[in-house]
């Protein structure tokens, strides 16, 4: 068949991952759609190995090296999304904000050098020299 | 010859600066050395100047140097200009130098920063004399800048008190405020004749290289009636006047005070070139004149009576400058250099007998004319001599001014404008009249006391008065003998110097003595203006006779806040007092013997006050500058240091901004990903096009 | 020659490294081998100078010129001339009496670190200050510049007084902010000119860089000099700075480390952008003047009864001024102006450098530098109850003002002579204004030196003074080390003022070259 037909297919389905990726709430469709992004990605790759007639078949064998690191990947989130859901009870990307900067808490001062007459503090937050 | 000559012409300015240098530096650690430090020295710079003089003789020079630093343009010379000007000034300046060294033995005795004294001394003496021998002007502008910090601190010798510490900062700061446009005369006047040395500016002069004489004259003479106390620069020395007597009378009388006119006489040439600048010098002088005398009526401070008189004499120098006479100028520097020396000096011991500088207290001491004869008899013929009565040196100085005005008048000398010759003639005259009328107030009123008791009786009653009063306190005659009002190194000093007071003038007469060292002019006074200045002065002194005889009357009513009851002891004797006061006969109620509410009606309010100049000061100049000091202090707390803060408000604005991007959410940052990546695939695109 | 020149960079900073090891080096021993090693340093610049070849002194000598970083055409090119010898011995002087001086008085106590840090700076400062006057390549130049920030921050930072954090933060990054501009300037002269050694450069005179380079160059390179000199507007880092610092860090900063702006001024943007400098010189000029009398008025402000005032503030000020005749000098780009300029330089290090002494030595005592809380009603009187200290700030204060005679007044005078007669090609009569404000810049200076004369060494001893009493009222006059410390400095002061010539004689050839024919 023309090469047209897996390419559009892949491309759409990297287009549905790629929503997914950016617009669902849940970890795991998250996730899910990651795996699809890839999945699109190894169509692509095969359907061009075939169309190009590759004698060392270099696109099946990338194929075979995404799909185990995607299984490796898939196996690793799935076991902290499930951690996460233990310990928060959700599973929602919106509410795991630990990592955010919120500019209330960080000192104007953060990078001068101690004030007078007191030595370094020693907790992480002062990058004083 | 020339090398001994020159030998000599070192040796006196570095002298006494020895001599300086040694008594800072020991001045603490051998006390003793002190004395001998500060005599001998200056007493072998005067010898070895005479030497000079002798050598050079009337008519001669001496022309010498070396370079003393290339500058990239105009190069600066160490070097030697001594003419008979040159000489005998530095004659002058050594012998009254001597004098006040070995005056100030006695008066300080008890001065514990004597050392430091007599250093500062000696360093002024030493560059006074660099003025006077200097052939470089930037070398002559060292000079007198450090006769005026050396003034700065002799001034507030006694720093203890409000009026020297005032007094110190008032004289630099006017000074040095003449300075400055002083310095850019020298600029000019160098860039002009090519080089700073005087014989190569006099030489511009006179081929007519000089392209901007008025200029030039017009800011030289800003430093000149700084450093000579011209109007309108003279504010300083009524008030300088808080230092130690002998320093007024080395420094405010004969010394600094006439380095200005030294300079002018020096470079007359230049000044000769510019009518205008000659007016403008007449005008100085006439107005400063007149305002000084007028001022010198009405105060009680006897020092500051003779420091607006040094202000008066200064402007006869001036005058007879403008009229383009130096040698009558540099002739009347020198009688008054020598008389006004022994009238601050005689004024001194009398200041330490009375224990007041008021004269109007000294009004009520009877016994003070016994107690301090010398001082009495010398101060005479100081006052004498200031007054311009013949046969005193004052009166050839005086009437050799008055001659030089009247030829520059009537047109006969060459360059000068008739109205500079009138302006100063007419002026002379005028103060001559104050001058012997204040004179003989001051004379009068600290010697001649009167009390109502007395004035019925004739004088034995006085001598009565004075014995018991002396006899009343036994202690104090005896202290009055270990301690005389009068000691040897205050006298002596006083009686040599009264020898030129007397016989200076008498040298004028004859073409081959004094003017032989000047210019050759004539210094012989002429008969009209002769008669005219004795008459005038004879007048001055009769009128005031009278007014002051009214005033010991009873007659005046001192007004309210003029020269009333002595106040504090003066700065003076803070630190050394020297014998016991002596008693005053108090009668309350009346007022002082003053004869100037009388001759002055009411001016006497703004003169004792220095006709408000220093109020005119104040608003002029003290407060805009404060008030810009306040504005730079404040832009420097507010809009510097506001752009300083907004630099540092610009980085800390944009780190907010970029740190809203981070907010947790990777579906965001993902987001951000893949438009960057649409971005960049679109522009690999377009370029590779 | 060049060996000594070398040696004179390789020694404090062998001597820095040796402070690392604590067990060599411990308490006084290191403040010990801290004035032994600036002693050499010393003995080294004077052994300089008297090899020095006077009779040539507008060629480079002690030079060493080997391969660097071939990659960027950068060489390690060293030597001296008429305008960087008096530099050097200066500075290895006061880096020397700062080590003296720290021997018997150094801060110490909580949150300081101990005197082996100190010496280990001080030794690092000195080495990069005299890398400074000594390289002859650009970026070479720029190190030297940039090393000497650290130890000062640190000096400023863990030594200093009150507000120290914030004044050593401000210093650094004000001057950092300029020196990131001056390295942009030195890349771009050095891309055009296809080298970045200063004396290839210097004998081009701009030939092969265009007009509009050039004022580009000026402009990058002049405003991060500026920062450093300190040029009004650019100098708000410098009075707190001064202020916070401990009195060694404020000896070498007015010292020396102004110096290094001025110097940058001369060496480099002179010879080597002379259209350039052409174009800003008005400009220049007229932030010098400004500088002058802002500088005037600031100090005048802080000296008043009342303003509460801190003396350390006041004399940081008047380095702004007296800075701003040493740019007034340069910006008429004619050999007395920079001669005047260069003069200036010796004689602010020398007299300041003892200002700023005697002001710690005052705040020592006192406890405080506020003029208000020293001066009392009617004046310290510093002169009676110190009298050897009094008449040190006394003769201090009358150098500084520029008295003939001393070492203050002969740069004043030449900056001004060059203002009223600059180099053809700039605007006479807005020069001529230029020397007018300069010269009432000098009345103003006198009126504040003299006015805190007045409030700390006269006054009535009579009245007691309250920050005294609070320290048992006694106050030491000068001592051992103190006398020690600053006697060279007071007859360097004097002989500099005596004979001009001594550093005239040395900069005139050097400056004529640097300036080219014209």
């Amino acid at each position: 068949m023309h090469l047209a037909y897996p390419t559009v297919l892949s491309v759409l389905l990297f287009c549905v991952g790629l929503y997914g990726v950016l617009a669902r709430r849940n970890a795991v469709l998250v996730l899910m759609s990651v795996e699809l992004m890839l999945n699109a990605v190894n169509l692509d790759l095969v359907a061009f190995d075939a169309w190009l007639h590759d004698t060392l078949h270099a696109g099946q064998a990338l194929t075979l090296f995404t799909i185990t690191v995607a299984a490796a990947e898939i196996g690793l989130g799935l076991a902290i999304v499930l951690m996460v859901f233990r310990a928060r009870g959700t599973a929602d990307v919106d509410r795991l904000r630990d990592l955010a900067d919120d500019g209330a808490a960080a000192h104007t001062d953060t990078m001068a050098p101690p004030t007078d007459n007191q030595p370094a503090r020693p907790d992480g937050r002062a990058t004083a020299a | 010859m020339n090398a001994m000559s020159a030998t000599l012409a070192v040796l006196v300015p570095l002298l006494p600066f020895l001599a300086s240098a040694g008594g800072l530096l020991t001045g603490r650690s051998a006390p003793a050395l002190a004395r001998p430090l500060a005599v001998l020295p200056t007493l072998a710079s005067a010898a070895l100047a005479i030497a000079l003089a002798v050598r050079l003789g009337p008519g001669g020079t001496l022309d010498g140097g070396t370079r003393l630093t290339p500058t990239g343009s105009v190069p600066i010379e160490l070097s030697l200009h001594v003419d008979g000007f040159a000489a005998l000034i530095a004659v002058l300046v050594g012998v009254v130098a001597c004098c006040v060294q070995v005056y100030s033995t006695s008066y300080l005795r008890e001065d514990p920063r004597y050392a430091s004294y007599a250093a500062l001394v000696s360093l002024f003496t030493a560059a006074m004399l660099l003025v006077v021998y200097s052939g470089d002007l930037i070398v002559l502008l060292v000079g007198w800048e450090v006769m005026g910090i050396c003034s700065y601190f002799l001034v507030g010798h006694h720093w203890e008190t409000e009026d020297a510490r005032a007094a110190s900062i008032k004289a630099f700061l006017v000074t040095k405020l003449g300075d400055v446009p002083f310095l850019f005369g020298l600029f000019l006047l160098g860039a002009d004749a090519g080089s700073f040395r005087i014989t190569d500016v006099l030489h511009a002069a006179a081929d007519g290289r000089l392209h901007h004489p008025t200029l030039i004259a017009l800011l030289l003479l800003c430093g000149v009636a700084g450093k000579s106390a011209q109007f309108p620069l003279h504010t300083w020395l009524p008030d300088a006047m808080a230092g130690p007597t002998p320093v007024s009378a080395l420094i405010h009388a004969a010394t600094m005070v006439a380095a200005g006119i030294y300079l002018v006489a020096r470079l007359l040439p230049v000044f000769l070139l510019s009518g205008a600048a000659l007016v403008v010098l007449a005008v100085m002088a006439a107005v400063t004149m007149v305002g000084s005398a007028v001022c010198a009526l009405a105060q009680d401070d006897i020092k500051r009576v003779l420091a607006y008189s040094t202000v008066g004499q200064l402007g006869y120098m001036a005058g007879a400058l403008a009229a383009g006479n130096r040698d009558a100028a540099v002739f009347h520097l020198i009688t008054h250099g020598a008389f006004k020396a022994l009238l601050f000096l005689s004024a001194g011991v009398v200041i330490h007998a009375a224990h007041t500088n008021s004269i109007t207290a000294m009004a009520r001491m009877p016994g003070l004319r016994t107690k301090v004869p010398d001082a009495f008899w010398t101060m005479t013929l100081g006052l004498l001599a200031l007054a311009g009565i013949p046969p005193f040196s004052g009166f050839f100085s005086k009437e050799s001014v008055l001659t030089a005005a009247e030829h520059a008048a009537t047109g006969e000398t060459h360059g000068v404008p008739e109205f500079a010759g009138w302006l100063v003639l007419v002026a002379g005259l005028v103060t001559a009249l104050l001058t012997a009328a204040y004179a003989t107030r001051l004379w009068l009123v600290a010697f001649w006391p009167r009390t109502a008791a007395d004035r019925a009786a004739a004088d034995p009653a006085e001598e009565t008065g004075g014995a018991p009063a002396r006899e009343a306190d036994p202690h104090a005659h005896a202290h009055a003998d270990a301690h005389p009002a009068e000691p040897a190194a205050m006298r002596r000093p006083l009686w040599l110097l009264a020898i030129p007071t007397i016989a200076l003038g008498v040298t004028g007469l004859r073409a081959d003595w004094l003017p032989a060292w000047f210019d050759g002019v004539s210094l012989r006074p002429s008969w009209t203006t002769a008669v005219l200045g004795t008459c005038v002065a004879l007048l001055g002194a009769a009128g005031c006779w009278l007014a002051w005889r009214r005033a010991v009357a009873g007659a005046v009513q001192a007004p309210a806040g003029t020269a009333a009851l002595p106040d504090e002891t003066p700065a003076d004797l803070a630190i050394a007092p020297g014998g016991p006061a002596l008693p005053e006969t108090e009668l309350p109620g009346l007022p002082a013997p003053d004869p100037a509410p009388l001759l002055l009606g009411p001016l006497l309010a703004p003169a004792a006050r220095g006709l408000g100049v220093d109020r005119l000061y104040d608003r002029c100049v003290v407060r805009p500058v404060t008030a810009a000091a306040s504005l730079v202090r404040f832009l420097d707390r507010e809009v510097v240091e506001g752009y300083v803060q907004g630099a540092g408000w610009l980085p800390r604005a944009l780190g907010w901004l970029t740190r809203r991007a981070q907010n947790g959410n990777p579906q965001s940052y993902v987001s951000a990903l893949l438009a960057g990546s649409v971005l960049v695939v679109l522009l690999v695109a377009v370029i590779a096009r | 020659m060049n060996a000594v020149l070398i040696a004179l960079l390789a020694l404090p900073l062998a001597g820095a490294l040796a402070t690392l090891s604590p067990r060599l080096l411990d308490g006084d021993r290191a403040l010990r081998f801290g004035v032994a090693v600036t002693g050499a340093e010393l003995a080294l610049a004077i052994a300089l100078a008297a090899g020095f070849d006077y009779h040539h002194a507008a060629r480079m000598q002690a030079v060493t010129d080997a391969d660097w970083i071939p990659a960027i055409g950068v060489r390690f090119h060293l030597g001296t001339d008429g305008v960087s010898l008096p530099l050097l011995v200066l500075t290895a002087l006061l880096t020397f009496l700062c080590a003296l001086y720290s021997l018997r008085n150094l801060p110490a106590g909580p949150g300081r670190p101990g005197p082996r840090a100190f010496t280990g700076l001080l030794l690092l400062l000195e080495c990069g200050m005299l890398a400074t006057f000594a390289t002859l390549d650009l970026l070479l130049f720029f190190v030297a510049f940039e090393v000497v920030l650290v130890p000062m921050y640190f000096l400023i930072a863990r030594w200093g007084g009150e507000n120290r954090g914030r004044a050593a933060f401000r210093f650094i990054l004000y001057t950092m902010l300029g020196s990131a501009l001056m390295l942009l300037g030195f890349l771009l002269i050095g891309l055009h000119a296809g080298t970045f050694d200063i004396t290839t450069l210097a004998a081009r005179h701009g030939a092969g860089i265009p007009h509009t380079t050039q004022v580009l160059a000026v402009l990058s390179i002049g405003l991060g000099l500026a920062v450093k000199a300190p040029m009004f507007p650019l100098h708000s880092w410098l009075p707190d700075a001064h202020t916070a610092a401990p009195t060694v860090g404020s000896v070498l900063l007015a010292g020396v480390l102004l110096k290094m702006g001025t110097y940058g001024f001369v060496r480099i943007l002179l010879p080597a952008a002379p259209d350039g400098m052409a174009a800003f010189a008005p400009y220049l000029g007229a932030f010098a003047v400004a500088g002058i009398l802002y500088g005037s008025l600031a100090c005048l402000a802080l000296a008043r009864r009342g303003a509460g005032g801190d003396l350390k503030r006041l004399i940081a000020f008047s380095s702004v001024g007296h800075m701003g005749f040493v740019l007034l000098g340069i910006a008429t780009l004619s050999p007395t102006g920079v001669n005047g300029a260069l003069y200036a330089n010796i004689g602010h290090g020398l007299i300041t450098g003892l200002l700023f002494f005697l002001v710690g030595a005052v705040k020592d005592r006192y406890g405080s530098s506020d003029l208000d809380r020293l001066a009392g009603r009617t004046g310290a009187a510093l002169y009676g109850r110190a009298p050897r200290l009094g008449a040190l700030l006394g003769f201090g204060a009358v150098a500084s003002l520029g008295l003939p005679g001393l070492a203050g007044f002969w740069g004043e005078l030449l900056a001004m002579l060059g203002s009223f007669h600059p180099a053809a090609g700039l605007s006479r009569s807005t020069f001529l204004v230029f020397m007018v404000l300069a010269g009432l810049g000098t009345v103003l200076t006198a009126a504040y030196l003299l006015t805190v004369v007045r409030r700390v060494c006269m006054g009535d001893p009579a009245e007691p003074a309250p920050a005294l009493a609070e320290r048992g009222g006694v106050l030491a006059d000068v001592r051992g080390y103190e006398f020690a410390s600053w006697t060279p400095l007071v007859v360097l002061t004097v002989l500099a003022g005596l004979w001009p010539a001594a550093i005239l004689g040395l900069s005139n050839p050097a400056v004529k070259a640097l300036l080219g024919a014209g």
